[in-house]
This record gives C-alpha cells, sequence and structure tokens, in this order.
C-alpha cells in the first residue's frame, strides 16, 4: 500500500470532511422578502445571505429573494445581511424557528464599490472583498447612461486602465485596450464573454489608406440585455479564461426573469438623438481653386486654366468673373463667366443631421421552478453622411428551469441582425470626405447636390460622367453616395444551454455547451465613372462589384464542478474545476469584379472582367482543463489560486500542451487588525496576484505552402511559394504579470480608493520576424520579442454631499497610466512596420513605447533654428528614410471624471474623458496644407496670391543670417507638407484631448405615478455625447480609428465622433 | 448517502477527464492547411514568375524611375521621381525585395524540380529568366546576395546571405548560361502553355539564353575586354543561335483583361502626370524618326506637333502640359482619369523583353570593337539591320491600335545623313544611341547602357533636381540595414558608399564613346 495508500486515505478523509455538511438534510426555515433601495425601488442581485451558515440567494429583478436555512440551525437566532456592490451594507437579527419568516432590508447607497459583489472569471458571483484581482465592474444603469449602440462605447471613460478610441461613421470600429498592448503584431482586443460563451469582436476595419470601415462584431451585442459588465484587466483576473485572456477579458451577463408570482413584468426604454459632426476642419474663404492664382473651367479635366488642378491656390474670391463648373453655357457651348466667390459653408452643408431612434421592450416573469426574459431591440440610425443608414434589430430570450430539486437547466438565445446602408468610403483613397481636403473654396455643394445624376455633358464634362466640379481625381461626393449601393447584413445568433446538477449542498455540476454563430455579407456595387483610386471599375463596362462573405462559428463547450461551502467554522473554500474545448471554423467567400456586361446585375455570373474569387477556411480547436481555489479564512484573509492546461491545434504536437498557473491573495485589513479602523478609516484592502497566460498561434504556421491566384493568366493557373517562412517549433507565447493593489474606503465609505499597480510583459511572442528578402522570404514565424508594460490605475469615489434634503453629489474620478516598451524582436531586428500612410510610418521598435511614430525631420542648428535654404526648410538628411522618432501613439494616461447631481427626483450627470499625452500625424492636415483649403494657409497670401509672401523663421544655411526671403503662399505650404523632402514634422500633433463626453439630466416620475403603470420607476431624460472637445489638434477629432488592430495613430479624413442630443423614457418595472 | 455522493462526484470527474484527455492527435490534424498546397507542379509557377518578371521590371511601379532616370519620359506633376527625391532606398526597395521574394524564389524551385526530375526543358527557361532578373538587380545595385541568396532556412543556410561581388556574379551568369543553352539542344518542350514568352520552346529559349549572354558580355567590355570578347564569341557560336529577326524576339503577352494589363498603359492611363522628355524627342525629331508617332502623341495644343517637356523641374517650371507631348495611343488614349483605365487597346499590348533590335545593335557595337571574332567591317550591317528590326517591332506592336511604319518611311529614315553609319567612335555613338531610342519603354536596360557608353550626353540632372549627377545605381533597401545588416555593410565597405553616385563594378566610364 505504502504512500500511495496513505495518501488515497488522507483524499478520503478529506472528501468526508467536504461533504460532511451534506448528511445533516431536513425541514429547513424559508426566508424571504424584498429589497429595496432610495425610494423604495428595488434592488436587484442584492446578496442576502445568512454568513455563519453560508447560505442566501440573490435578488431578482423586483428586489425579491428567497432561500432555506438548513434545519439543523432551526433554534438558533442568526444574523441575516443584505449587500450589494454601492450600497452600505444591512443586517437583521433573525430567529429560526421552521417557519417561514418575512424579512425585508433598505439599503442606502453609498460611493463606495468596494464592497458587494461581483461578477467574476466563469460567471461566479463572489464577494469583491476576497478578489486578490483587479476588476472593475460595471451596471446596467451605467452602460446606459447615455445611448451608444456600441458596447464598447458605452463604457469610454468609465474604467481605468482602458483606452478605447471610437470612429465616428455609424457602426465603425473601435480599439480597445487594457492596460497596453501585448502583442507586437497580433491580436490586443480582450476576450469578450457573454453569459459564459465568448463571443467575437471581429474586424472588417479598414485603414487611414482608405477602405470602408464595417466595424467590428462586438457592436452587435445590445447595451440594454446586458445586467453586469466586468471588466477584468490583466492576465491576473483573466487567468482562467486561457490563451485569449492575456489581455484581459470583458464579461457581459444578460439580464433574466425571476420569480414574480406568475406575473408579466415589462421595461421599456426609447431613446431619440440628434447626431453632427463634432469637428470639422477651418476652411479659408479667400482663394478659390486653383494654382499660382489662376484658374478657368472648361472641362475639368485640364482642358481649362488649372482646371484639373484640385488645390485652393487660385485666383482671389473677389466677385470677379470666372468661367466655372456651374457655369451657364453660351450658344456656342462655351461656358460663360460668373462671379468666382466662396461658398463657406460648402463642406458642412455637405452632412446632414443624423438621427437614431432606440426602442427596447422587454418582458419577464417567472414562477418557483421557471422564469424567462424576453426582449425585443431595435436601432434606426440615419446617418449624418447623406443616403447613410444604419438598422440593428436584437431579440434575446433567457429562460431558466428547476427541474427537480437538483437538476436546473437555464437557456438562452439572441438574434441579432445588423444592416448597414451606403456606409462612406474613409481615409485617403476611397473616402467621400478625400475631396474636401483638395477642393476649391468656390465650389457649390448645392449644384453638386441637385444635379448630382446628371451627366458631366451639361458643363463640357467627359458625359460618361456625373456631374461634378473636378473630372481628373473627384466623384461627386453626392454621386458617390446615391450611386453606389452599398449594403451589409450580419445575421448572428448567440446561445447557449446549461445543465446544473447538485451533487452535494455547495457541490454543484454542470455542463455548458454555446455557440456564436454569424453570417456577415458585404454587397458593394460601383456605378462606371467610379474614379477613386483603389476602386476596381473599368469605365468600359457597367460598373462593378465586390461581394463577400464571411462565417464564423466558435463554439465553447464545458463541464465543470464547483464547490462553494465551508470547511469548519473558520474557512470558506469556494473551488472550481472542469475541462473545456473551444472549437472555431471561419470561412470566407468573395467575388469581385470592375466590369459587367448587362448594367444593373451584380452577379458573378455577369461579370465582363473575369472575377476575382477568395475563399478561405480556417479551423482550430483548444482542449482545456482547469481549477481554481480560493480560501477565505475567518471572512477576511482570501488566498486563492488557479491553474488551467491548454491542448491547442495550432502548435506542432511536441509543443502543444502548455500549463500556466495563478496564484493571488488578499487581505481585509480592518477585519483583520480591527484596530486600524477609526472615525476616518473605515475599510482597507491589500490584494496582489502573480500569473501567467499562455497563448497559441494562428492556424497553418507549422508548414510553408504554395498560394494560387484565382485570377488565371490567360486561362493558365499560377502558384507562388508563400513569403512567410513556416515553422515548424513554434512554442506557445506567456505573459507574466504582476499586480498588488489597495482598496481604502474613508468616512464610513463616502470616500473610496481603489488602486493598482502592475507589471506584466510577454514572452516568446509569436510573430512573423522580417528577414532579408534574399533569403526568398520576407518573413519567419518566430518566437521572439517582448513588450513589457508597467502601469498604474486607480478609481476614487468621493460623495462630498448628501443632505437630508434628498440632495447629493456623487464623483468619480479614474486614472490609468500605461508605459510600454519593447524590450526585444527578433534577433537583428530593429523595428517592425505596424501601418504607414504617405510620410508617417507606425512601427514597433525596440526600445521605443509601442507605438513608434517615425518620419522625416526638418534640418536644424544646435540652437533648434531651422536651417533654411533659398528661404525653405530641408530635411535632416539623418532623418531621411522616415527614421526619426517623434514618439509613440499611446497616451501617457487616460482617466474619466464623472459627476452625478441628485436633488430628489432629478439628476445631473456628466463625464469628462481624458486622454493625454501621445502622438498622432494627420495627413488631413498635411495636405490641407499642401492644398491651400486649410484657413492657416492664409498666411503668405493675405494681400494676393503671391503677396506679401512668407518669410520662414530660421537661419540661411549659406549665409548664417536669419532669413529674410519671402516665398509665395503656396511655395511655403506645399514646402512644409510634402515638396521639400517630404517632412511630416509639422504635422505630427499632441493627441491629447478632453471630451465632454456624457452629459444627461433625468428626472424620475413620481412613484405613486410610476405604480400606477405597475412600474417601479419611470424616467425620462435629455442626454448628451461627446458634447464638447478640448483639444490641440487643428482642424480633425483627435479621436480616431478605422479597425480594433495595431495600425493607429495616422489619420486621415476620418469621420468626426459625432454630438449627440436626445431625450430618453424608461420604465424599470 | 455518502457513497452515492462519491460516486457522482467521481463520475462526474471522469466523465470530465475523458473529454480533456482526448483526441489530442485528432486536433495537431485539424491545422493542416486546407486552403493552400505544400507543393505545386513546375508550370503553374513559371506562369506567375513570368509575369512578375516582366511587370516588375518594364514599367512595374517602382522601376517606372528607370525611364525618368534616362530620360526617356519626364513627369508634369509631383515629379519627384525626375528631381530624384522619390528613388531612394524606401522607393526603390520594393522591387529589390519583391523580386526576391517573389519571381526569383518561384524560379529558383522549377531549377530545382526540373534538375530533379532532369527536364531542360522545365530548368532552362527557368535559368533564362533567373538569370534575367538577377541581371536587372545587379547593374541596378551592384553587389548583391547571389550565391547564398533564394535558401530560405533550409539545413544549412543562415537567414542572412552574404553580398557577392559583382564580378563573381557575371562569372557565375556566364557559366550557368553556357550549361542551360547546351542542355536545351533538342530537349522535350515540358511547360508548354504554362510559359506565356515561347510556349515552352527549347529552341526559342535556346536564343534567348544565348542573346542574353550577349547583351551581358558587352556590358563588362569597358572592365574585362577579354572576357568580354570571349564571352561574345560564345554567345555567337553557343547551339541554337541569337535572335536577330523580331520573328524571334521574346514577348511577354498582356491578356489586358482588366487584371493582367500592360503595366505602361495601367499606369499611363492612371493619371495625366507624364510626358515625354525632351531628350528623347528631340533625338527623333532632329532624325524625322518614323517610331515618334507610335512613342509619342502629338501636343494637345497643336496636332502636328510632336514635343518633349524637360526633365528634372520643380511643377511650376515646367511647361504647359497641353504643348508637350504624352506617351503614345499604343499604351493608353490621351484622356485620363484618377482611377485605374482598363480595357484600352494598350492593356494588350506586349511588352518587349529581348529583342533582335537591340541583339543587332550589340553585335554592331561589338564589330565596330573588332570583339568576339567580329571585324569593324560588319558593324553598318548590323546597325541597320538593329534599326530595321525596331522599326519593324514598333510597327507591329502598333498594328493592333491602326499605327504603322511603311517600308519606305524605314528606308527614308536610313538614308538619312544622321542615320548613315560613319563608323569609328562616331559609329559607336550611332549605335549607342540607336539602342537608347530603340529601348523605349525598357528604361532599366536603355539606363545601363547609358552608364556604359555615356550616349546620349544630353542626359544630365533637370535644373531643379536635388542631385548634381545622374544616378549610378540604385540605393540598398532599408530593410536589409535592419534584417541583414552585418552581409550589408561588407558589401558596402566593399563597393563604396550606399548612395546614387557609386559606380557598380563594370561601371567605369572608359568607353570610346565617353570621352
Amino acid at each position: 500500500m505504502g504512500k500511495i495508500g496513505k495518501i488515497s486515505r488522507w483524499l478520503a478523509l478529506a472528501s468526508v470532511a467536504l461533504l460532511a455538511p451534506a448528511i445533516a438534510r431536513a425541514q429547513g426555515t424559508t426566508i424571504s422578502g424584498q429589497v429595496t433601495g432610495a425610494g423604495g425601488a428595488p434592488v436587484i442581485g442584492a446578496s442576502v445571505s445568512i454568513p455563519t451558515l453560508r447560505v442566501g440567494a440573490f435578488t431578482d429583478e423586483q428586489g425579491n429573494y428567497s432561500f432555506t436555512a438548513p434545519a439543523s440551525a432551526t433554534g438558533t437566532t442568526v444574523t441575516v445581511m443584505a449587500r450589494r456592490l454601492g450600497y452600505q451594507p444591512s443586517s437583521a437579527s433573525v430567529a429560526l424557528a421552521g417557519n417561514p419568516i418575512s424579512q425585508n432590508f433598505s439599503l442606502s447607497a453609498t460611493a463606495t464599490e468596494l464592497q458587494g459583489v461581483v461578477v467574476t472569471a466563469l460567471g461566479e458571483t463572489r464577494e469583491k472583498s476576497q478578489l486578490g484581482t483587479a476588476q472593475q465592474q460595471i451596471s446596467s444603469t451605467e452602460l446606459n447612461e447615455t445611448k451608444t449602440m456600441n458596447v464598447v462605447n458605452s463604457i469610454q471613460g468609465k474604467v481605468s486602465g482602458v483606452t478605447i478610441t471610437g470612429s465616428g461613421t455609424v457602426g465603425g470600429s473601435n480599439r480597445i485596450l487594457l492596460r497596453g498592448a501585448n502583442s507586437i503584431s497580433g491580436n490586443n482586443s480582450p476576450l469578450f464573454i457573454i453569459d459564459g460563451v465568448a463571443v467575437s469582436n471581429a474586424d472588417r476595419g479598414s485603414g487611414p489608406g482608405g477602405g470602408f470601415d464595417f466595424g467590428s462584431a462586438i457592436s452587435d451585442i445590445n447595451p440594454e440585455d446586458i445586467a453586469t459588465m466586468s471588466v477584468l484587466k490583466g492576465p491576473n483576473a483573466a487567468a482562467i479564461y486561457g490563451s485569449r485572456a492575456a489581455n484581459g477579458v470583458i464579461i457581459m451577463t444578460t439580464k433574466r426573469g425571476a420569480n414574480s408570482g406568475g406575473k408579466m413584468r415589462t421595461e421599456v426604454s426609447s431613446t431619440y438623438t440628434w447626431e453632427k459632426p463634432s469637428i470639422l476642419p477651418e476652411y479659408q474663404n479667400l482663394y478659390g481653386q486653383g494654382a499660382a492664382g489662376q484658374f478657368e473651367f472648361v472641362d475639368g479635366q485640364g482642358g481649362g486654366t488649372e482646371d484639373y488642378n484640385d488645390q485652393s491656390f487660385g485666383p482671389r474670391l473677389d466677385g470677379r468673373l470666372i468661367a466655372q463648373f456651374t457655369s451657364p453655357r453660351a450658344a456656342d457651348g462655351s461656358l460663360i463667366p460668373i462671379p468666382w466667390v466662396a461658398h463657406p459653408n460648402n463642406v458642412e452643408s455637405f452632412f446632414n443631421t443624423g438621427h437614431t431612434f432606440s426602442n427596447n421592450v422587454a418582458f419577464s416573469g417567472g414562477t418557483e421552478r421557471a422564469n424567462a426574459r424576453m426582449s425585443f431591440g431595435s436601432d434606426q440610425v440615419e446617418g449624418y453622411i447623406p443616403n447613410n443608414s444604419f438598422h440593428k434589430m436584437n431579440g434575446l430570450l433567457n429562460a431558466a428551469l428547476k427541474i427537480n430539486d437538483r437538476l436546473s437547466s437555464d437557456a438562452s438565445l439572441q438574434y441579432v441582425r445588423n444592416t448597414g446602408l451606403n456606409r462612406p468610403g474613409v481615409g485617403y483613397t476611397q473616402s467621400v470626405l478625400e475631396q474636401f481636403v483638395w477642393f476649391g473654396r468656390q465650389v457649390d455643394l448645392n449644384a453638386l447636390r441637385n444635379t448630382y445624376n446628371e451627366s458631366g455633358a451639361i458643363n463640357n464634362g467627359p458625359a460618361n460622367r456625373e456631374f461634378n466640379w473636378n473630372y481628373s481625381f473627384h466623384n461627386n461626393p453626392f454621386w458617390l453616395q446615391y450611386d453606389n449601393p452599398e449594403q451589409d447584413t450580419r445575421d448572428r445568433f448567440i446561445g447557449n444551454v446549461s445543465a446544473t446538477y447538485m451533487l452535494a449542498d455547495g457541490v454543484n455540476a454542470s455542463v455548458r455547451t454555446g455557440s456564436d454563430i454569424y453570417r456577415y455579407n458585404i454587397d458593394q456595387r460601383f456605378a462606371p465613372g467610379d474614379v477613386r483610386q483603389g476602386t476596381i471599375v473599368d469605365p468600359a463596362y457597367f460598373g462593378g462589384f465586390t461581394n463577400l462573405t464571411d462565417y464564423n462559428n466558435e463554439n465553447t463547450t464545458d463541464a465543470t464542478i464547483r464547490v462553494n461551502r465551508g470547511l469548519g467554522s473558520h474557512l470558506l473554500v469556494n473551488a472550481t474545476g472542469g475541462v473545456a474545448t473551444r472549437r472555431t471554423t471561419y470561412n470566407f467567400n468573395s467575388a469581385q469584379t470592375g466590369g459587367l456586361t448587362v448594367p444593373g446585375i451584380y452577379n458573378v455570373s455577369n461579370a465582363a472582367i473575369t472575377p476575382t474569387l477568395g475563399q478561405t477556411t480556417q479551423r482550430r480547436q483548444t482542449n482545456s482543463a482547469y481549477a481554481s481555489a480560493d480560501f477565505t479564512l475567518n471572512g477576511w484573509w482570501t488566498i486563492g489560486g488557479t491553474m488551467r492546461n491548454d491542448w491547442s491545434s495550432t502548435l506542432p504536437k511536441e509543443n502543444n500542451s502548455y500549463f500556466y498557473p495563478s496564484v493571488n491573495t488578499a487581505i481585509v485589513l480592518t477585519d483583520a487588525i480591527p484596530a486600524i479602523k477609526n472615525g476616518i478609516l473605515s475599510y482597507a484592502k491589500l490584494r496582489a496576484s502573480t500569473a501567467r497566460v499562455g497563448a497559441d498561434a494562428d492556424p497553418y504556421l507549422l508548414r510553408t505552402t504554395y498560394s494560387g491566384l484565382s485570377n488565371k493568366f490567360d486561362g493558365l493557373p499560377q502558384f507562388s511559394l508563400a513569403d512567410a517562412l513556416a515553422n515548424g517549433d513554434l512554442k506557445p507565447e506567456i505573459t507574466h504579470s504582476n499586480e498588488a493593489g489597495l482598496e481604502l474606503g474613508f468616512l464610513n465609505g463616502r470616500v473610496t480608493f481603489d488602486g493598482s499597480i502592475y507589471d506584466k510583459y510577454t514572452t516568446n511572442q509569436i510573430f512573423n520576424a522580417p528577414v532579408s528578402s534574399t533569403t526568398g522570404f520576407t518573413s519567419k514565424s518566430i518566437n521572439a520579442g517582448e513588450i513589457s508594460n508597467k502601469g498604474q490605475e486607480f478609481l476614487l469615489s468621493v460623495m462630498p454631499i448628501e443632505t437630508a434634503g434628498g440632495f447629493s453629489w456623487n464623483s468619480i474620478f479614474n486614472y490609468g497610466r500605461n508605459k510600454s516598451k519593447i524590450t526585444e524582436l527578433a534577433p537583428g531586428v530593429t523595428t517592425l512596420a505596424l501601418g504607414s500612410l504617405f510620410t508617417a510610418r507606425l512601427e514597433a521598435r525596440l526600445n521605443k513605447p509601442y507605438g513608434a511614430l517615425m518620419g522625416n525631420a526638418w534640418l536644424r542648428d544646435d540652437q533648434g533654428n531651422l536651417l533654411l535654404k533659398n528661404g525653405l526648410p530641408q530635411r535632416d538628411p539623418a532623418s531621411a528614410g522616415y527614421q526619426h522618432y517623434f514618439g509613440s501613439v499611446q497616451p501617457q494616461w487616460t482617466g474619466g471624471w464623472g459627476n452625478t447631481l441628485t436633488f430628489k427626483n432629478l439628476r445631473l450627470y456628466g463625464l469628462l474623458d481624458f486622454h493625454v499625452g501621445g502622438k498622432l500625424a494627420s495627413i488631413t492636415n498635411m495636405w490641407g496644407d499642401y492644398t491651400g483649403v486649410l484657413s492657416r494657409t492664409i498666411a503668405g497670401r493675405e494681400v494676393d496670391w503671391d503677396k506679401p509672401g512668407y518669410v520662414v523663421k530660421g537661419i540661411d544655411q549659406a549665409t548664417g543670417q536669419p532669413n529674410t526671403k519671402a516665398v509665395t503662399a503656396e511655395t511655403y505650404w506645399q514646402c512644409i507638407s510634402y515638396n521639400c523632402g517630404q517632412v511630416i514634422e509639422d504635422h505630427i500633433y499632441d493627441a491629447t484631448y478632453t471630451k465632454l463626453r456624457e452629459l444627461s439630466l433625468v428626472f424620475d416620475l413620481p412613484q405613486t405615478l410610476a405604480s400606477r403603470f405597475n412600474a417601479s420607476a419611470i424616467t425620462l431624460g435629455i442626454t448628451g455625447r461627446n458634447l464638447k472637445t478640448w483639444t490641440k489638434v487643428p482642424n480633425i477629432d483627435p479621436e480616431f480609428s478605422y479597425q480594433t488592430g495595431n495600425n493607429q495613430g495616422i489619420e486621415f479624413a476620418s469621420m468626426p465622433n459625432p454630438r449627440v442630443w436626445g431625450f430618453n423614457v424608461r420604465i424599470t418595472p | 448517502m455518502i457513497n452515492k455522493t462519491i460516486l457522482r462526484v467521481g463520475s462526474a470527474l471522469s466523465i470530465a477527464l475523458a473529454v480533456a484527455g482526448c483526441n489530442n492527435d485528432s486536433i495537431t490534424n485539424l491545422n493542416k492547411n486546407p486552403n493552400s498546397p505544400e507543393d505545386v507542379p513546375p508550370g503553374p509557377l513559371f506562369t506567375e514568375a513570368s509575369r512578375l518578371s516582366t511587370s516588375r521590371w518594364f514599367g512595374g511601379i517602382d522601376l517606372r524611375t528607370y525611364e525618368w532616370i534616362v530620360q526617356h519620359l519626364s513627369e508634369v506633376q509631383y515629379n519627384d521621381e525626375d528631381r530624384y527625391l522619390r528613388v531612394h532606398a524606401a522607393d526603390t526597395e520594393g522591387s529589390f525585395n519583391g523580386a526576391y521574394a517573389g519571381e526569383l524564389k518561384d524560379l529558383t524551385q522549377i531549377i530545382a524540380k526540373g534538375q530533379a526530375t532532369n527536364e531542360p526543358g522545365v530548368y532552362g527557361p527557368a535559368i533564362a529568366l533567373r538569370t534575367l532578373v538577377f541581371s536587372f538587380l545587379t547593374d541596378s545595385w551592384g553587389d548583391i546576395p547571389y550565391s547564398q541568396a533564394l535558401k530560405g532556412d533550409s539545413v544549412g543556410t543562415t537567414l542572412s546571405p552574404a553580398y557577392d561581388k559583382q564580378q563573381d556574379i557575371y562569372a557565375d551568369f556566364f557559366a550557368v548560361l553556357d550549361k542551360a543553352s547546351n542542355d536545351l539542344t533538342g530537349a522535350a518542350n515540358v511547360l508548354g502553355d504554362a510559359d506565356p514568352i515561347y510556349g515552352g520552346d527549347p529552341a526559342s529559349w535556346q536564343k534567348f539564353i544565348n542573346s542574353l549572354r550577349l547583351r551581358l558580355a558587352l556590358r563588362v567590355s569597358e572592365v574585362d575586354p577579354t572576357l568580354a570578347s570571349a564571352q561574345i564569341t560564345a554567345a555567337r557560336t553557343a547551339p541554337g543561335g541569337l535572335i536577330l529577326t523580331t520573328a524571334d524576339n521574346a514577348y511577354f503577352p498582356w491578356p489586358g483583361d482588366g487584371i493582367y494589363n500592360n503595366p505602361w498603359a495601367d499606369n499611363l492611363g492612371g493619371r495625366d502626370d507624364w510626358r515625354m522628355s525632351d531628350r528623347l524627342v528631340n533625338i527623333m525629331n532632329a532624325l524625322s524618326d518614323p517610331r515618334l508617332p507610335i512613342y509619342a502623341q502629338p501636343t494637345a495644343a497643336d496636332p502636328a506637333v510632336y514635343r518633349g517637356s524637360p526633365n528634372g523641374l520643380l511643377p511650376q517650371n515646367v511647361p504647359d502640359p497641353t504643348t508637350t507631348s504624352r506617351p503614345g495611343e499604343i499604351f493608353y488614349k490621351g484622356q485620363t482619369t484618377y482611377g485605374p483605365v482598363f480595357g484600352g487597346a494598350g492593356a494588350s499590348l506586349p511588352t518587349p523583353i529581348m529583342t533582335a533590335a537591340e541583339v543587332n545593335l550589340l553585335l554592331a557595337e561589338a564589330a565596330e570593337r573588332g570583339l568576339g571574332g567580329l571585324t569593324p567591317g560588319q558593324a553598318a550591317a548590323y546597325y541597320n539591320a538593329g534599326i530595321t528590326a525596331s522599326m519593324d517591332q514598333w510597327s507591329d506592336m502598333a498594328a493592333a491600335g491602326g499605327q504603322s511604319i511603311a517600308a519606305g518611311d524605314v528606308a527614308a529614315y536610313l538614308a538619312n545623313p544622321g542615320v548613315v553609319y560613319q563608323g569609328g567612335v562616331a559609329g559607336l555613338r550611332q549605335i549607342a544611341q540607336q539602342k537608347y531610342v530603340a529601348l523605349y519603354m525598357d528604361g532599366a536596360n536603355a539606363w545601363f547602357e547609358w552608364r556604359r557608353t555615356c550616349v546620349p550626353s544630353t542626359v544630365v540632372p533637370g535644373p531643379d533636381a536635388t542631385l548634381t549627377y545622374v544616378p549610378r545605381r540604385l540605393e540598398y533597401p532599408t530593410t536589409e540595414a535592419t534584417t541583414n545588416k552585418e552581409s550589408l555593410d561588407a558589401a558596402i565597405a566593399d563597393q563604396g558608399p550606399d548612395d546614387l553616385g557609386t559606380r557598380v563594378w563594370w561601371d567605369t566610364m572608359t568607353a570610346p564613346t565617353c570621352s
């Protein structure tokens, strides 16, 4: 028998101890009641429990709870506690006599976020005081304070350590980053989990270079259906989710039904908002189209004087008579000169006032054994770009059934259909807005709007083109939006079914399977005459099209056993063990052609030019076994750990199994040493944790393959050996993370502080390291590279005022600072390109923070003066080849400051969002200077197009004396933006901004009125988003994103984030 | 009760373990790429490699730059290439890198496959194209990775190939061309239609290989006349002969289907930023060259006038573009738009890769200099044959657009006193100038020959150029500095500073025409 026998005896004893309380099962005492908050409104999700007996329940949507105390306790008097995050706990003494007891609680709100119950990894609800890791939970109310369709936007400014940049495009991409980027070239997006199922945030974004931003998949989630959202910031909090949790996890639970005694409860929320672009460039209105002060329109494509030229260095807009694109035609067909005047509103008038109508209605109810909630939501958006709209429809059913005392089942099914119509092109080459940078200030947009469907022949332009102001480089922006229909539709099901079997008191086994399945189809049709670069239309045929379809299916199936019970009277055990398997299938199909045989039929069978076809299949699977255990001693010291082993399909067989652990601890100092508790310090907790998280590779990186081309060459197949060398020896990459935190409560929770410091680094990164192309390959998949991220973050809540008269002021400030550094790239590699546009480059550069902005710089003397030649600055030869480092695009810190003023039924809420530091390159400003459309380009031509000229401040290199030579405005502005050595320096900006992100005024209708509608509350609100931006970046919205990926910080013609005003009605059951 | 509970927990655990432990083999099998094969036959590789070779070196987006450097064309807007602003490392590295990772890698695969099966019909044409592309690379950059290049991470190699001296690379060129030419004698046609250039015909490829050998021999004729002479002799006497008639020209046929178009048609049709250079047009006007109406369009202002625009000017100094000539209608119609323009006649214009015009002019030069067993007395005949072949070639190419050159026009041109062969150094200048004209739209070879012969002497930097000299090589890619630094530094130490002015090994400017 020996050692093994001994161990198994111990194990047997241990299991007896574990299961001992299960033996004593008899008639208990049922305790039930309601938990209410201010004004008698029910408090949902509060925990009501008898801590000594470790029994309890959560309140339902009506604030009701019910649970049974074990019969063994009958005859004793116990303390029942009601707790909820954001409320002061309340307790009551109850004598257990075997008869049902009714006990209601009334909780008062506090600023504190330190104690109470939160949803954490694996969807478990836990006491926050027992958590050894950093996480922040956001309630449904906070999420829906002001309406946005994308749930990621809803947390902007509300969570410390989170950087979010949004896109102004309706349904466009948002970039979200928790505690900086871990991966040099891979995915840095956090993992999203809804009701235990991983959901996709796949991106079909674009870039500043041009394209269409089709957004990211997480925007399908309806914020109104979310009960709680927990942000698990680092790998420490997320170790249990495995590979993809290295970037943090965002866990959402959806609202569920509850025992309502068979009655139906109704929730309604309706919002109507108006949107306008928040920031537009400042244009000059003194000079019109042309160059060197000259312009005359003959055919808009070079036939006249500078009439192909799309710059604004033409004649002064002084009413002189010049033939223009809007000129009437004389009898001989020539264009009659008309007054040459500015149209100051010609860009602004392109935009409409957008509006969004969102409606959500939900019904819920249940009995003791079964409950359900169903909800329907819709968003109807008319964008502020002409003819651009977006529609979203959601349906969600959550149902739970208690089959018998031991077996219960839960299911959730949600369907989302989201449809974008006529999304505008963004970025340089396909953007609708591109031409407002290459533009004439005399252009009358009304003429373009009214006449977009006429032929260019009416102003002597090409007959096969739409009417426009310039035929060389641009399409009529209205024609682009009206005559090139685009429709994209995503149909999505997210569902899961689970069964839980109670093996013993506090020991449950459950099985769950769920999938996130969507099909996304993008159907873009192009009319002939589309001259945008990068589009595909051959003018010899009748238009073209692109049609592509994504199918994504991510399935997670897991089986877990959970233990949540006491061992003796001092120790609480919370343990989980389980296995999981995750399978992902992705299919992609596309067809595109630049020419149709018969107009109007956008089908491959009608292609006049052989269509280019695309087809990709990706499959991957990860199997996992994991366990976590937390032991809480005397309620104040928790020590816990997790371990996980993954087997991944994407790694070589020898390396495909990898193990990673985490350890954490939390000590509530004020409970451990009650002496330190006093009138000022009411709560103190220390926490610390250390974790590793392993991650696998992308599929198919192990063997080099040949790529075929769908386009046959004159009918002949073509193949080429891939440019990326595969690597059969890849290992998993590992993120290491250490963090420590301090939570403090003062003045009975009136002031709370929750802060963390962390230090994390990712080693053995799997990435495509560049190799010398002379090997025949441009990159090789390797394990190398290291990014380190160190940072601090905190959340400070203060309730400075709370009067008996019903007035209170609650103020919450959050702050997150992250410092990243690339400490290693591949051997011999010092830089890796992440993105570029014109003269700006974004790189991952050794020993620099992640996202280094690079470019050419000016030549200066030792004192920093520009060294000029012929009155113009020159490129510093040392910077040639984009070698000057201008800074990182990552902010130094981000933060948010939310204030809520409550007076009786009236609540005023405001949120400021801070983004401090970091650089951006603005190509809008660069080309805007080059073309002379921006208001500042008046400098040097105040008197006339070449007078008085521009004297650049600097030292003349030849004489060593200060420069006195004047150059024309055109020469100067084109020099500093492009012509003098393609120097980006003057168009790099400090990206700091502060936004008044949210403002709302909410009125609660009197309770008596609400109860007449069988509701607990009816609120009316006026809301606003992005109302004001403070920034030193000229002409653009410094917050922009085209995609969720790593190509950030270089801007061109991004849609500014909309300024939104609206009102809202909400009925809470 | 306890037993039952233990049983439940135990069975749940064992189910869980069973799920976790199972099928780790099958998940490995899941990672076999369903989209791309691990091996393919040589034909489809050859089709793509030959297309890439042509589109990159004959008007591709980066290396169209050759046409401005050698001043066949000029820029009237965004004059960056023309002023030597956009000819630096970052601007041309895409072509350097693309050639290695593109056509050269695949040609190397084909050669390995062909040698493994002992099929000269497979590896012969691949060696021809591989040597052609390597010659473009070394003639543009000088020392380049060659002997250690294109081996990936195969056993025994490093990912940092050393740079070979140009002299050694040329020695190997001659050796591999010699062997390939011999092997092709009597070889079976294996590639067939997969070879767009010659339909896989071994005899045609033999001619191509011998002609390429002749070209490369003359290129080293200033630095090593002995080697050049021997190689000219070998090229002339190798089995299969040379490309001496237009019928044997190597053309790359473009389907012009909107996807695979003549690169110049796409380039020129896409924007209206370009005009003929006055250097080329002046030469052609002076001799009433009948090729001019094919090379160029008349000015918009006057349909009877062909006029070039000067190179190397700032946009504001450029003459009114309505008074200067666009490149010819065989490439594109005069009207351009910002976006791509497909479907024009130029889209399916074939690209000449190696022509009888060039080969005859090479022979004329060799004869005049008494190299390769030829004598000066033979020069005039080759000279006239070269001019005639060029006329034939452009006339054939323009036929689809309804243009042609009448035999009488050719005869009149040959009779022009400025054209009639003068012999001696003057004759060598005539030969070089004719080659400069004939190599229109083959800017790479025109530039290499200009560097070697100094003809035409009118090619000088424009007034607003950013260099005081015409570039004599291209700069090494910035990517080599980050991925292959040691090898690159050794090459620079050996060859000279990595700038546009350093001369490659054969560029000695000692040709008789340079004085």
